[in-house]
């Protein structure tokens, strides 16, 4: 198995749902479907340029996840760190569950968005499996 | 006229700091002063290549505005992007001098503050209201 992680970063927005969508699927894929495989990094240190957490992503893999059309954290990691594996939109998955309106509320998050965050989790972690296979592959 | 206030949370996903500051925004801004204050989104307020991206809203309003930042950590993330991009933020709140003061208020993790982590924000969240009753009244 390699030793390469997944770094996942999600845009965290605050003013809309859709940025928490993006926050709490990446907790769910650190921590539970691709523990051990997948890590965080706070995206404005990212943005801020310090220097080791910009070695550690340029030497491992990253997938952006975004809640809006800006792409913050797609656009702000291509700037800091000149690239991006795979990236998300959380659109998509309330996109693909038009049953599951997410609530507006952030803090709590509601039950709606936590069941969308999870989907989309499951998501994201085989892209996670998909990009450390396709990097042993390489090697 | 009175000019509403900003509030720029770091929103840093790797450690509860940053998920406090969250939680703090959204206090002062939903509940607490809802009609004085704005919510800057962070990752868009430091989005990179403005031109194409979007974002130039959020630093200018930083600029034309009493700007309040709130941190999850030392590394100053929010005041350091505002100080670079829209002149000195009017206040900075350091969310560790919270966790340091109040240590029966210990959140359970950065992915759920619990009921101790919610209260801290409450706390925090009242103190930042004061501050922005004193920028947007002239107190």
């Amino acid at each position: 198995m390699s030793e390469k992680k997944v770094y996942v970063i999600p845009c965290s927005g605050i003013g809309k749902v859709f940025g928490t969508i993006s926050r709490e699927t990446a907790y769910i894929v650190v921590n539970e479907l691709a523990k051990d495989k997948a890590n965080l990094e706070c995206l404005p240190l990212i943005v801020k340029g310090k220097k080791e957490v910009i070695d550690k992503l340029k030497a491992n893999k990253i997938i952006s996840i975004d809640g809006c059309p800006l792409k913050c954290s797609y656009n702000d990691i291509m700037e800091a760190v000149g690239k991006v594996d795979a990236q998300f939109m959380t659109i998509d998955i309330v996109k693909e569950n038009r049953d599951l309106k997410p609530e507006t509320s952030i803090i709590p998050v509601g039950e709606n968005t936590k069941i969308l965050s999870r989907k989309f989790a499951e998501k994201v972690a085989l892209k996670v499996e998909e990009l450390l296979e396709r990097k042993e592959e390489h090697n | 006229m009175k000019k509403k206030v900003g509030i720029i949370a770091c929103s840093g996903e790797d450690l509860v700091g940053g998920t406090i500051s969250r939680a703090v925004a959204r206090i002062v801004f939903e509940k607490l002063r809802p009609k004085n204050t704005i919510i800057l989104c962070q990752p868009l307020f430091m989005a990179g290549g403005l031109e194409r991206y979007g974002g130039q809203e959020e630093r200018d309003f930083a600029k034309n505005h009493p700007t309040i930042t709130i941190e999850g950590c030392s590394e100053e993330c929010a005041r350091i992007a505002v100080n670079k991009y829209s002149g000195t933020p009017s206040a900075t709140i350091y969310i560790e001098d919270y966790l340091a003061k109040y240590p029966e208020l210990t959140p359970n993790s950065r992915e759920d503050l619990g009921k101790n982590g919610l209260k801290l924000a409450e706390i925090i969240a009242e103190d930042i209201a004061k501050k922005v009753d004193e920028f947007y009244y002239g107190k």
